[in-house]
């Protein structure tokens, strides 16, 4: 049997795992454009902000590839996939395959603007990009410009803000993190973020970006000029799938899986950032682009891979994020206009500054927005992901230690 | 290999295993001195509350597969598996809290251990008294607890013990004397007082939700 996984990120890793420890014996050939050994990508901006050392990145050996008997292709992309010959490409040659996987990840969403060839012009995806980061700070940088208020430009403006740099930020929605919280929540970080000296401007956009070598300018769309040293763009992801065949595989945002996580081409399976499966509180598909995804799509990939049927029907938005005294964990639908018959209860306590919106559909809790005393929101959404309906007094859900008994 | 099993339904709340988990889990290990020791102990298994107030003893079950360890981002927890733990490694972990998303018995909790270094706050839960284990102890709160919530035994022999229980449940005189009457009256005793406090107003009925303390400031939208 030859399988071949096209990326090295954990979703690549956990599914070439997951196959080594079913198939002792079958050809493992993994294609990666990253050369550097699989790390944790999350913690790149852990990185940023110093709480983390470059060299705590890696999750695995660097022997890795060799533990497991896996061929790795390392630097190059996947140019082209023909799924009738079974085979793709890389760098020119091609690599058959019996049982493929395309855990791809995704590319940094691109922005139109001019000037955006000089230097210290960074995207935040990559721990190629964070070095680069790390580099214009040793270079002196001192003003920041951070694009888009999402977890990567929110996260880009924390970290910079802990090296003690200024930082404006530029968003579309009223507050950061819209995608991931609710008003109230968003305007707690809010406030949380502007206190600590973070300069948020809504609703405008960087134009042309000006500069000798690097960036040292930007003009903005609404005339004003602002110096920055170092910029980063944080506008979301999109799948990585241009060598995808689109009128042979159903592709939407991501590559449309089943319950086995098998595309609509013959052993072709996709996981991670790529995918696009049934997500739990939507009951639509989605694309969950978050580490713990991957993690647990890449594992049963594998699995279905190596020939055992494994269904995997938990796929569910979520992030937990500490920021100076605020920890945050959402999960879920956290705007309850997406869905029809959305129930909402909330409670802050101002005393505490613990915050809590709970969305129900029906008797089943589909979303929650936690701020601070969140030790405990695993059970939230474990209630979520596994589709428990919740009977008696959903106000105890409210409170910020409780239990399955309490549930009763 | 003995495991420590919960039965939530003996459980008083008397939270006894939760100072002889901080004590276990402190340098004097005695609970006098190991109250002035920085950072203090803090128990690693945690008492909650039904509805009716009976107690529920919530601790890590060591799951196999975990989820806090597929979760966590810095690889920081392995499993033994000679004793069937799951472990957290303060050197590794990064205090980032996708654990506590992950765990859905939520039994995580972040603060200064002894065991980490100086300063360093960490992800901290149970893990099965594996040094009072060497040296042929067994875990504090098991020792701890009075009422047999928690024993201390194979995983063989509280199946057979559970499967004995299912046995005897299809004669109906072999199973009115099959579970201990003391907590069941314990428990209708608790629910029926709770009843009789909460029942007549309805702006008393905060007062029935036993366990949520901080009621004082909510906010409906």
């Amino acid at each position: 049997m030859q399988y071949v996984i096209i990326g090295n990120g954990i979703a690549g890793v956990n599914a070439a795992e997951a196959i080594r420890r079913m198939d002792p014996n079958g050809r493992i050939v993994m294609i990666g454009d990253e050369a550097f050994p699989p790390y944790c990508r999350p913690m790149i901006s852990m990185v940023l902000e110093g709480s983390v050392p470059l060299a705590k990145l890696p999750i695995r050996q660097a022997s890795f590839y060799d533990d497991c008997k896996i061929e790795p292709i390392l630097g190059n992309r996947v140019t082209e996939l023909d799924v009738d010959a079974g085979r793709v490409d890389v760098n020119g040659k091609h690599v058959a395959y019996d049982k493929l996987l395309i855990a791809s990840g995704a590319d940094p969403r691109p922005i139109r603007a001019e000037g955006l060839e000089l230097g210290n012009i960074v995207y935040m995806r990559t721990e190629a990009h964070v070095r680069r980061m790390l580099d214009a700070l040793d270079g002196g940088a001192r003003r920041a410009l951070v694009l888009g208020g999402g977890l990567v430009g929110f996260k880009a403006a924390y970290g910079l803000m802990c090296r003690g740099l200024a930082v404006t930020m530029l968003i579309r929605s009223g507050y950061p993190l819209s995608m991931q919280v609710d008003a109230f929540a968003g305007g707690m970080i809010l406030d949380t973020l502007t206190a600590h000296g973070l300069d948020v401007r809504v609703d405008i956009a960087a134009e042309v970006f000006e500069g000798k070598d690097t960036v040292e300018a930007a003009r903005l769309s609404d005339g004003s000029r602002l110096d920055c040293d170092l910029v980063v763009i944080g506008k979301g992801v999109l799948p990585a799938l241009d060598f995808v065949p689109r009128d042979r595989i159903e592709v939407d945002l991501g590559l449309v899986v089943d319950p086995f996580l098998q595309t609509s081409a013959p052993n072709v399976f996709a996981a991670g950032d790529a995918a696009e499966s049934i997500d739990v509180a939507r009951q639509a598909r989605w694309v969950n682009a978050i580490w713990p995804e991957a993690a647990a799509q890449g594992k049963v990939a594998g699995i279905n891979m190596a020939g055992r049927t494994v269904p995997y029907e938990r796929s569910l938005s979520r992030n937990v994020i500490r920021i100076f005294d605020l920890d945050v964990m959402t999960a879920g639908v956290v705007d309850p206009q997406v869905i029809t018959g959305a129930e909402v209860i909330t409670r802050f306590d101002p005393a505490t500054r613990h915050y809590r919106q709970l969305v129900f559909q029906e008797d089943r809790l589909v979303g929650m927005t936690l701020v601070n005393a969140i030790e405990q929101g695993g059970v939230l959404m474990a209630l979520i992901q596994n589709r428990i309906p919740v009977a008696g007094r959903r106000e105890r859900l409210l409170a910020p230690g409780f239990n399955y008994r309490a549930l009763a | 290999m003995k495991q420590v099993v919960v039965h939530p339904e003996r459980c008083v709340g008397c939270m006894q295993c939760q100072v002889a988990c901080a004590v276990a889990h402190s340098e004097a290990k005695q609970l006098v001195p190991a109250q002035f020791e920085s950072p203090r102990p803090r128990p690693r298994i945690h008492v909650g509350a039904g509805p009716y107030n009976e107690g529920f003893p919530n601790r890590c079950r060591h799951c196999d597969p975990a989820p806090c360890l597929l979760a966590c981002l810095p690889g920081a927890i392995t499993r033994v598996a000679e004793t069937a733990t799951v472990m957290i490694n303060v050197d590794t972990c990064i205090n980032c809290a996708s654990c506590a998303m992950a765990c859905p018995f939520g039994v995580i909790r972040y603060h200064e251990d002894r065991s980490a270094q100086a300063g360093k706050t960490v992800a901290v839960k149970c893990d099965n008294c594996l040094a009072r284990q060497r040296e042929d102890g067994i875990p504090a709160c098991v020792e701890a607890c009075l009422s047999a919530a928690l024993t201390f035994e194979t995983l063989d022999a509280a199946y057979k013990r559970q499967t004995d229980a299912v046995a005897r449940s299809v004669s109906a005189v072999a199973a009115a004397e099959a579970l201990a009457p003391g907590w069941a009256l314990l428990n209708a005793h608790k629910k029926a007082r709770l009843e009789l406090l909460t029942s007549p107003a309805p702006s008393d009925e905060k007062r029935a939700a036993g366990n949520a303390r901080e009621d004082t400031h909510v906010r409906h939208d």
